[in-house]
């Protein structure tokens, strides 16, 4: 049982926290705190950006309005970690937040 | 205009140094004479020469310069000569030129005409060398004399590149940027990366330009990755990645902290 509503609730402004499987594209579990348009979209687009072995574990990208965090689990690489948020000044929390979850996950696995 | 295979012989050349040793890469036309040579000290750039590059360290001095006359500088070097001293550093020793001058001049001159000696279609061979005593100072990384030589192409672009990259580089903090059009990867500009290795470099340039472009349909300005206690921002401006690097504790917060407050100038 993965605990994507908890990291979702802890996010400040989350819209999204989902784990994808890079090798198939597919989301294997997400939990939407906000459903807007562009979920499915940056979803895939989290998936292509962290399909190539050669992309480091862990990655933030950053747009005019969200924040896009990408933590890669080293007991199975094709399993990412995307946690979307709104743009705001609280990127740092919200970084070190999933950081956490993700570490905390790794360690559980 | 530099061609994108003149880049990459550089870059190749660069690579054929040994690392930490001495010697020559000289160029021999079959009929025995010397097309030019790349002179390095310790896995440093000296000096390049080629017969195809009309300016002298003279020259460059002069114009770099303005209150140093030919006259002048003929006499010290007339002097030099004779005397068995070293031009460059008996020139700030007294007071004709600084040594900031000193190094952009020779770094000018070795790139201008390395440029020149990578368009011979002769091959190279290595010559060890003890030593030539360069001043380490006066001496150049490869990463240098790449971003170097990468300028002759753009340097307008290389100018402003490297005044945007001196705007943002921090204390512990290394940047190169890089010309997106261009397929060699080559820095345009650096500050800090003299000591990494050019495919490194290269390589991170590569990665960013893969994530932005995956990334475009999600309009990401700036991408964020943590490796092995490195952490690497990057972004475009205009026709331009930047790459920043921090590496030790708290690196990628710092730089999230950084990148995130930075304004990025619309195309």
């Amino acid at each position: 049982m993965t605990r994507l509503p908890e990291i979702a609730s802890a996010v400040p402004d989350c819209v999204v926290a989902a784990w994808v499987d890079t090798r198939t594209g597919a989301v294997r579990e997400q939990h939407v705190v906000q459903d807007e348009a562009f979920v499915a979209q940056a979803l895939e687009a989290a998936t292509e950006v962290m399909r190539s072995r050669e992309r480091p574990p862990r990655m933030v990208l950053l747009s005019a309005r969200h924040v896009y965090m990408f933590h890669r689990m080293i007991s199975d690489p094709h399993r990412v970690l995307v946690v979307i948020c709104a743009r705001s000044a609280n990127i740092g929390l919200a970084v070190a937040l999933v950081r956490s979850f993700a570490a905390a996950e790794a360690a559980a696995a | 205009m530099m061609s994108p295979s003149a880049e990459l012989e550089v870059l190749h050349v660069l690579e054929r140094m040994p690392p930490d040793a001495s010697g020559a890469l000289v160029r021999e036309r079959p009929d025995g004479t010397m097309a030019g040579a790349l002179l390095i000290e310790r896995g440093r750039v000296c000096w390049a020469m080629s017969e195809r590059y009309p300016l002298r360290l003279t020259d460059i001095l002069v114009a770099e310069q303005d209150t140093l006359s030919l006259h002048q500088i003929n006499e010290v070097f007339a002097m030099c000569r004779r005397d068995h001293m070293p031009l460059g550093e008996t020139l700030v020793a007294r007071g004709l030129v600084s040594l900031p001058v000193l190094h952009r001049a020779l770094l000018r001159h070795t790139c201008e005409a390395l440029d020149c000696l990578v368009r011979e279609d002769v091959p190279w061979s290595w010559i060890e060398h003890s030593g030539y005593g360069y001043h380490p100072m006066l001496t150049f990384s490869p990463a240098e004399v790449l971003a170097g030589v990468r300028a002759i192409a753009s340097p307008t672009l290389a100018a402003r590149a490297l005044t945007r990259l001196r705007s943002l580089v921090r204390d512990g903090q290394r940047g190169f940027a890089v010309e997106r059009s261009s397929s060699s990867k080559a820095p345009l500009a650096q500050v800090g990366c003299e000591g990494v290795d050019l495919v490194a470099l290269a390589d991170l340039a590569i990665q960013a330009e893969e994530v932005m472009a995956v990334a475009a349909t999600i309009d990401i300005e700036i991408s964020l990755a943590e490796l092995a206690g490195l952490a690497c921002a990057s972004w475009a401006e205009d026709n331009v990645l930047f790459v920043l690097l921090c590496d030790g504790e708290l690196a990628f917060n710092r730089l999230l902290a950084q990148v995130a407050a930075m304004k990025i100038p619309l195309p």
